[in-house]
């Protein structure tokens, strides 16, 4: 990347095939744009979702990581994004523990009919990412000896 | 070594506009693995899906992707291209570089870098699929249908009608449910038994089903397909086959005072007895704890008068087990009981009301057998405290439904329309009497239901009062009911000789401990919870059962008898293959591996894994280990995040192909 | 109480109650040292002192000693604590296993870990041997105590403080050998396809391994600090253990194996747990 280009963050987003990514679908049919960074993932729930995914994209230079669901009561398979979010709960604290940057890593839920939400958490979420800049920090743990 | 081909869509202009498809196809083209990588105008079209095979074939190609639109779009129309070039469906992968690329940005350049990212993830993702064949599962084409109301009855003979075995299990001594004690129904005003009594006829002559009176399902073990019930059939002591129902047992029967179940506590029936004279079957009951043979140790009058020796006093319980494959649930409702289960449930009652304490104050169901031809007063409208002729009658409505402070929150739907029937057919038995209505909005949605309640008012002259009734008293053999009318805005007291109370609908009794032993989900007020309101409204969570009737949600006949056929179509559906073909995409489990923690077990939504134990050949425990039953799982990859070791994986999303995916967003 | 122990142990392997005893014997360079007594005549291995801090219940799951038979196993109130979560994972069966309960006297074991000790005697053994001096009133407080002081720094400094310390694992697993809770059969530390931790002793690895582990013991691990008593390096580990200890007390109202009675909460969930970080 030459010095005069704007950082553009890299963005993975771990979605359900039932909600977000079908919202996303929903931004894409009522052409609602937003910033090209985000590369989406998609798997059957949030239950499928595991925090090593996370660890993993950060480790593959993501500066943010999303993940995105049905609303509580929506689950396509009734109780996965419980799951879910009974997980996040405990990592958030791990992460806050380790130092590592909570602003970059965003749980959201998103209905196959919010689109416009997609479409504005997504560009919400990119300009965090652009703000804070690379993921300096996480770039350099991969890179130490 | 794999050979993947790429095919890029342009999808006319829609991808093509902002996404550089050739360019894309050509960045792509060097990807390891792949030989073959395409741009096509529209790919879903029939030239489209036949260059996707020609190249299958020519070169020899063992994973797809194509970058077109959403997979939810045409997954599927690309994998079953794939299967009629020969190629595993399940070695086909999309890239949505449409609605998730070309028409959201709009920046060409990002788009197309965009695009050549997403097709890139995907292929790192085919690299690692699996061919995967759909599973199949061997599936006993016999119904079981729990409840004999006119839900399950009719769920019953649709199914049986078309040939397949049903299972009818019912507790009590005869089918019918509430609709065998109803009077007249609306919108209609038909006769309920007559409308109702030929269909119970033809459940107790078919023969394709199997009548458990008296009976009640104990356990379910099994799934879908493959379900084995137990079904314990309470000591009757009568002998079903010797029995004719001649009736000479309770005519004679000496023990003459026992109140009517059927007739809601109004009438009195005898120790042995029928529970109404069209039941069915049409076998007597001794109930135990009236009879003075068990009480006393002497009578043995109906064993005398029975001509075929029927009579069983050492008759005992009987436990059989059925082998079924799919269950319809339809164990319908009860009233809510107002003041007599108050303590055993943490509703509030309506001790206001008196009801129970006062004999005039009856609910819905009772005034439905004071009106019927077949009731305690033989269709004149009597009331029971002294057989009187009620002249002025007040009907409450929404007693428990719609009140938050009560513990119920729901309307019942039905007591709008029920009540409106109660002023006309009171109206009509009682020309003189005047009918008063207390109700807080009309409900009458339906066919030709509005014009039923607008009948009631305007040519059956009965006076409805928008307002609630705050108490009720008796004061010189009336009824003093004190509310307010809230359009006119004053309190209002009208003295009455009977008073009906419209109570709320409950699920029936039992069925959320029903509803446990068959892993169905319910509410917070225990009615049974479809798979999907709208589009899955009589499946259930758990595969293979379905629900239909009352025991859903407050309904009323018509919507009742719809649902049930509904339900019997869903089930002849499955009946219609001899297996169950199902998705591949489930999860698995690494028996080495798996540590035998089950937190998977704990955590699968669908109970679908199970505690299993690997033996060797001398039947000696290797270990222990989870085990998902591929018939239950639903693959939504709980157990996958859930297992430490990752011994569970999902097929279609492996750790594997999701890793490889990740990792190739360098 | 030693020798209350070896009379108790000795009768336990005489009666054929079980076929093996699993507790402490001396070493030479003054450590204690796991102790696997099959026969009765060397119960007079077996001791009881202030250096007795290693967790045993780690041995309960390992093939090897399971392939002795039936066993009896000492712990103390921290330990048992351990078998609490065993048995709901179904690792231990209870009926099968003769819990020798040992009591810390004030003067008992020393360990970073019994600054925040609440209670000295095991509550759940067949057998219990010594006298405590009681319970010890602790509040939630005391036991978040290092955490709650690591917390202070800023998210920064807390990043910075782990790539220097973890920056020294070597990736030896002993955290993950001594650890009770730890009885995969395969760790995904071990997993190849895919690689899930980069199993290499880079800086990288070392994250992703102690994220991976810490969070597979959270809501599990009971704090007996084996992991960072043995740990060569001296990373504390326990800070990671606690934060996760301490969102499952504070979140879920849970504290592993200390209610017999409680469910686990890996598994389950609840329809009102928080979510306001959930955009
Ligand atoms: C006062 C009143 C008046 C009404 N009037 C009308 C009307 O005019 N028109 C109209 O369309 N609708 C009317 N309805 C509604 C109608 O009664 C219901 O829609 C209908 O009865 C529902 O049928 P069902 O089969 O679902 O339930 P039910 O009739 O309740 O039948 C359920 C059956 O399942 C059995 N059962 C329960 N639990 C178990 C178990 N665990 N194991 C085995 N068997 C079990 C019960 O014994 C019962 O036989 C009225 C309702 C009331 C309360
Ligand atoms: S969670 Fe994993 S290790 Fe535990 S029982 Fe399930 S598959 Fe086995
Ligand atoms: S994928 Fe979901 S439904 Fe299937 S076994 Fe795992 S948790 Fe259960
Ligand atoms: S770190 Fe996790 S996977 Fe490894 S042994 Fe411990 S619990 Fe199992
Ligand atoms: S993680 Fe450490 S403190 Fe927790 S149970 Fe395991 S060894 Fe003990
Ligand atoms: S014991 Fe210490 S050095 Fe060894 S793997 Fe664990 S943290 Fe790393």
């Amino acid at each position: 990347m030459s010095e005069q280009q704007p950082f553009e963050p890299k963005i993975v987003a771990y979605v359900c095939n039932w909600c977000t990514y079908l919202g996303a679908d929903l931004a894409g049919t009522n052409r609602l744009e937003y910033p090209a960074n985000v590369r989406i993932i998609r798997l059957p729930c949030t239950g499928r979702i595991d925090f090593n995914l996370i660890i993993k994209a950060f480790e593959m230079g993501a500066d943010a990581v999303l993940v995105s669901g049905c609303h509580p009561g929506d689950c396509h398979y009734t109780a996965g994004n419980f799951h879910a979010r009974r997980r996040w709960i405990l990592f958030r604290q791990l992460l806050e523990t380790m130092g590592i940057d909570t602003r970059r890593v965003h749980f959201s839920w998103i209905s196959a009919a919010e689109g416009k939400k997609f479409q504005q958490f997504v560009t919400e979420i990119t300009e965090t990412a652009r703000a804070l800049g690379p993921y300096q920090a996480y770039r350099e743990i991969c890179q130490a000896e | 070594m794999s050979r993947i081909g790429i095919f890029i869509c342009w999808c006319g202009e829609n991808i093509a506009r902002n996404v550089d498809v050739e360019r894309a196809a050509a960045e792509v083209a060097d990807l390891p693995g792949v030989v073959c990588s395409v741009a096509y105008k529209y790919m879903c079209s029939d030239p489209g899906q036949s260059l996707m095979r020609q190249k299958i074939v020519s070169e020899r190609l063992t994973g797809v992707v194509v970058a077109s639109c959403s997979p939810h779009m045409h997954l599927r129309t690309f994998r079953k291209a794939a299967a009629m070039a020969g190629l595993n469906p399940y070695l086909v992968e999309m890239a949505n570089i449409r609605e998730h690329c070309s028409w959201v940005h709009h920046d060409r350049q990002q788009a197309t870098t965009k695009a050549v990212e997403l097709i890139r993830m995907s292929v790192a993702k085919v690299r690692a699929n699996a061919a995967l064949q759909p599973i199949s599962i061997p599936i006993t084409r016999r119904a079981l249908v729990i409840g004999g109301g006119v839900a399950g009855i009719q769920a019953a003979l649709d199914i049986a009608d078309s040939g397949r075995e049903v299972v009818l299990v019912e507790r009590e001594p005869s089918i019918g449910g509430k609709m065998a004690g109803l009077s007249e129904t609306f919108p209609t005003l038909d006769c309920s038994q007559c409308i109702l009594t030929p269909r119970m006829v033809d459940v107790g002559q078919h023969p394709n089903i199997r009548l458990y009176t008296y009976s009640e399902v104990e356990g379910v073990e099994g799934y879908v397909g493959n379900f084995k019930v137990t079904v314990r059939k309470k000591a009757r002591y009568v002998d079903m086959d010797a029995c004719t129902g001649c009736g000479q047992c309770w005519n004679a029967c000496p023990s003459k005072k026992n109140l009517s179940e059927f007739d809601y506590q109004m009438g009195n029936r005898t120790a042995i007895y029928v529970p109404f004279p069209q039941a069915v079957p049409a076998r007597p009951v001794i109930d135990r704890d009236a009879c003075l043979h068990f009480l006393k140790g002497k009578c043995g009058i109906c064993a005398k008068k029975c001509a075929a020796n029927a009579v069983k006093f050492d008759d005992q319980d009987e436990v059989i087990t059925e082998e079924v494959g799919a269950i319809v649930v339809a164990t319908g409702f009860k009233l809510y009981s107002i003041d007599r289960d108050q303590a055993s449930s943490k509703l509030a009652g309506y001790g206001e009301y008196g009801y129970g304490q006062y004999p005039d104050v009856v609910d819905a169901l009772q005034f439905e057998r004071i009106v019927s031809a077949s009731g305690p007063t033989g269709g004149e409208i009597r009331r029971p405290s002294d057989g009187q002729q009620p002249k002025s009658v007040v009907f409450i409505s929404c007693v428990g439904s719609r009140d938050n402070a009560k513990g119920i929150s729901y309307c019942s739907k039905i007591c709008c329309m029920y009540t409106a029937k109660h002023t006309m057919l009171y109206k009509h038995k009682v020309h003189d009497g005047q009918a008063h209505v207390f109700y807080m909005d009309i409900r009458s949605g339906g066919k030709n239901y509005d014009e039923f309640v607008r009948r009631a008012i305007e040519q059956d002259g009965a006076h409805y009062h928008r307002g609630r009734v705050s108490k009720i008293t008796q004061e010189n053999g009336k009824l003093i009911v004190r509310g307010v009318d809230t359009l006119v805005g004053e309190p209002l007291t009208i003295e009455a000789d009977l008073v009906v109370l419209a109570s709320a609908m409950q699920p029936a009794g039992g069925a959320t401990e029903l509803a446990q032993k068959l892993n169905v989900g319910y509410d917070e007020f225990g009615f049974l919870s479809e798979s999907h309101p709208k589009l899955r409204p009589v499946e259930t969570n758990a595969a293979g059962v379905f629900v239909c009737g009352a025991c859903q949600g407050p309904k009323d006949i018509p919507e009742s008898v719809a649902q049930a056929s509904a339900a019997a179509g869903k089930v002849l559906v499955m009946f219609s293959n001899e297996q169950l073909s199902r998705e591949p995409e489930v999860a698995r489990i690494n028996e080495t591996n798996c540590a035998a923690c089950f937190a998977c077990v704990r955590a699968c939504p669908y109970n679908a894994i199970e505690r299993a134990e690997v033996r060797d050949r001398k039947g000696q425990l290797v270990k222990r280990t989870a085990r998902v039953n591929p018939g239950l799982c639903m693959g939504c990859g709980t157990c996958v995040a859930i297992c430490p070791s990752k011994s569970a994986d999902l097929e279609g999303f492996t750790e594997q192909q999701v890793y490889a995916m990740v990792e190739s967003l360098v | 109480m030693q020798n209350e122990l070896r009379q108790t142990c000795r009768r336990l392997l005489e009666e054929g109650t079980v076929q093996v005893v699993i507790g402490y014997g001396d070493g030479t360079d003054g450590q204690t040292f796991p102790t696997f007594v099959t026969r009765r005549d060397d119960v007079e291995r077996l001791v009881w002192n202030e250096r007795c801090y290693t967790n045993l219940a780690t041995y309960l799951t390992r093939p090897e000693i399971l392939a002795l038979g039936k066993a009896a196993i000492c712990v103390k109130a921290c330990d048992e604590r351990a078998l609490v979560v065993l048995e709901k994972e179904s690792q231990i069966d209870r009926s099968q296993l003769v819990v020798i309960g040992l009591a810390c006297s004030t003067d008992g074991v020393k360990q970073p870990k019994c600054e925040a000790c609440e209670n000295r005697t095991p509550r759940w053994a067949n057998v219990t041997i010594g006298d405590a001096a009681g319970e010890t009133a602790k509040t939630t407080a005391d036991r978040y105590a290092a955490l709650q002081a690591f917390m202070q720094k800023t998210p920064d400094e807390r990043m910075a403080y782990w790539k220097t310390e973890l920056a020294r694992c070597v990736k030896c697993y002993a955290c993950r050998q001594v650890c009770p809770l730890c009885y995969c059969r395969q760790c995904i530390a071990d997993k190849n396809r895919p690689v899930v931790i980069s199993t290499s002793a880079t800086l990288k690895g070392s994250f992703a391994w102690q994220i991976t582990r810490a969070f597979h013991l959270g809501g599990r691990c009971i704090g007996c600090d084996e992991c960072t008593r043995v740990c060569p390096a001296g990373i504390d580990l326990r800070l990671l253990n606690l934060s996760l200890a301490r969102a499952a007390e504070e979140n879920f109202n849970f504290r592993a194996g200390v209610d017999v009675e409680a469910e686990p909460i890996v598994g389950a969930y609840s329809e009102r747990d928080r979510e306001e970080f959930i955009r």
